[in-house]
């Protein structure tokens, strides 16, 4: 993504508007990531628009599929159970754009490790994204473990990733090994998937 | 009633649970309870006669301890305990013969009881940010766990050269010898305290030693090596320091142990452990 030749100030209204608009803005070469990142600030969360993508599961996080995007992106809903957390991770050279839609969650950011990682990875830095917000990070910024702390509330977070991607790296904190893992998705556009 | 969700309120003082709980038809109908976001500092006791409760969360409290009663509710599949203050763990909880998922993360847990493996129905185990410095070796009997949280628990990656033996007390050998030796006898035989003592024997786990011990055994630590990926540090008792590790060939002395022991025989424990560290 380069600079912009146009930038609109979009805003969504809906759920499917924010589709809609998303797949407009992919059509073009270009696209920039401040576009897409203020579009998904701008749609307010509205649970009765994404209830039916929004299936949790008791042991972990799920990755719920809303739109593949004509191959150019993927947006799915990530439902996250009380203290439910993910490995630290990088994002396969692609975009990725995080927008919480309920509860809260937090990301701690890491640098990479060291070739032959032997030791504890270091931290950069942590915050806590609140509802509607919209984080943004790529491998050049580093990798992320993103949790839900809280041990009352669940989260759901929107989640855009362009290109789309189904492998990635996990890292392990304490020596930053790190190990490829193939990513599924728990349910794709409102249907369960089985395994 | 089946559901009540009371999650963040101000419960926890004395009175915070309606009298005679235990006595009413809830006892029997109620099978998920939330209990999440208040200021319980300890369970309490009438909680616990909830005898048909599936699902307890008291998630975000201020308990200091879990009492070895919980093991009172037969029917429990789901247990949320994370974000208290909790030192220790009962080895009673793992009386729970229906436990699926167990929640202690975010706790100020030390260690975990070996009994824990007992647990045969646990899918989920989270015990991330706590205390602990080592995972008990039976750890790897837990065949059906898909999830295990470890992050955040200040878990050694060095070999610990803490190897303190205690030799057993005369109490001990007695005891060793009358299990070992097959010596038969009734309850009418000996006291009360000296018959259960003889049934906590533990087996020595190395096969080719058929001992037991009971309170005075060797600890040490091994690490289990998921193919140079991730190494766990598991704290292995044997009866003696001449008893030599189910998973060495040689016997060891504190002087010759290396810094990167590795497992050759938990071979198929550790590959499936593998699968749920790093998924």
């Amino acid at each position: 993504m380069e600079q912009p030749v146009q930038t609109e100030t979009w805003k969504a209204r809906s759920l499917e508007e924010l589709v809609r608009i998303l797949h407009q803005i992919f059509a073009e070469d270009k696209v920039s990531v401040e576009e897409v990142q203020t579009l998904l600030e701008s749609y307010e969360s509205n649970p009765e628009e994404w209830l039916q993508y929004a299936k949790f599961d008791q042991y972990r996080y799920t990755r719920n599929l809303v739109d593949s995007g004509n191959g150019k992106f993927n947006l799915m809903i990530l439902c996250w159970g009380e203290g439910h957390g993910s490995s630290i991770h990088d994002h396969t050279d692609s975009h990725c754009f995080m927008k919480i839609l309920q509860g809260n969650l937090k990301e701690t950011l890491f640098e990479w490790p060291e070739k032959k990682g032997n030791g504890e990875m270091t931290k950069k830095s942590e915050r806590v994204l609140r509802e509607n917000q919209c984080a943004y990070i790529n491998d050049s910024i580093g990798l992320h473990r993103v949790e839900n702390i809280s041990h009352t509330e669940t989260a759901v977070s929107l989640h855009l990733y362009s290109p789309p991607f189904d492998t990635c790296n996990t890292f392990d904190q304490r020596t930053g090994h790190k190990h490829k893992v193939t990513m599924t998705f728990y349910s794709q556009f409102g249907e369960r998937t089985v395994c | 009633l089946h559901t009540l969700l009371a999650k963040n309120n101000r419960l926890g003082g004395p009175g915070s649970l309606p009298k005679g709980l235990g006595q009413s038809p809830l006892a029997r109908s109620l099978r998920v309870l939330n209990l999440s976001g208040n200021r319980f500092a300890e369970v309490p006791p009438a909680l616990l006669r909830l005898r048909g409760l599936r699902s307890l969360s008291l998630g975000g409290n201020r308990l200091h301890g879990i009492p070895p009663d919980i093991q009172e509710l037969r029917s429990l599949e789901f247990l949320y305990l994370g974000g208290n203050f909790i030192t220790a763990i009962p080895p009673e909880l793992a009386k729970l013969p229906s436990l699926r998922y167990l929640v202690l993360c975010d706790n100020k847990i030390q260690s975990i009881p070996p009994q824990l493996a007992q647990l045969h129905s646990l899918r989920s185990l989270s015990l991330h940010n706590n205390l602990l410095t080592y995972l008990p070796r039976e750890i790897l009997n837990l065949v059906h766990l898909e999830e295990l949280s470890l992050r955040g628990n200040p878990l050694v990656v060095r070999f610990v050269r803490d190897l303190t033996y205690n030799p057993p007390s005369l109490q001990e050998l007695a005891g060793r010898t009358v299990k070992t030796r097959n010596v038969p006898y009734a309850p009418s035989d000996l006291p009360e305290n000296l018959v259960r003592y003889l049934s906590l024997a533990s087996n020595c786990p190395n096969p080719k030693c058929g001992g037991v011990y009971f309170d005075s055994c060797v600890r040490q630590i091994k690490f289990v090596d998921f193919c140079g990926k991730y190494r766990l540090p598991l704290m292995h008792y044997l009866c003696s320091p001449e008893c030599s590790s189910p998973y060495s060939s040689a016997s060891q002395s504190s002087t010759s142990q290396s810094e990167s022991d590795s497992e050759d025989e938990a071979g198929v424990a550790a590959h499936r452990m593998q699968k749920v560290l790093l998924g």
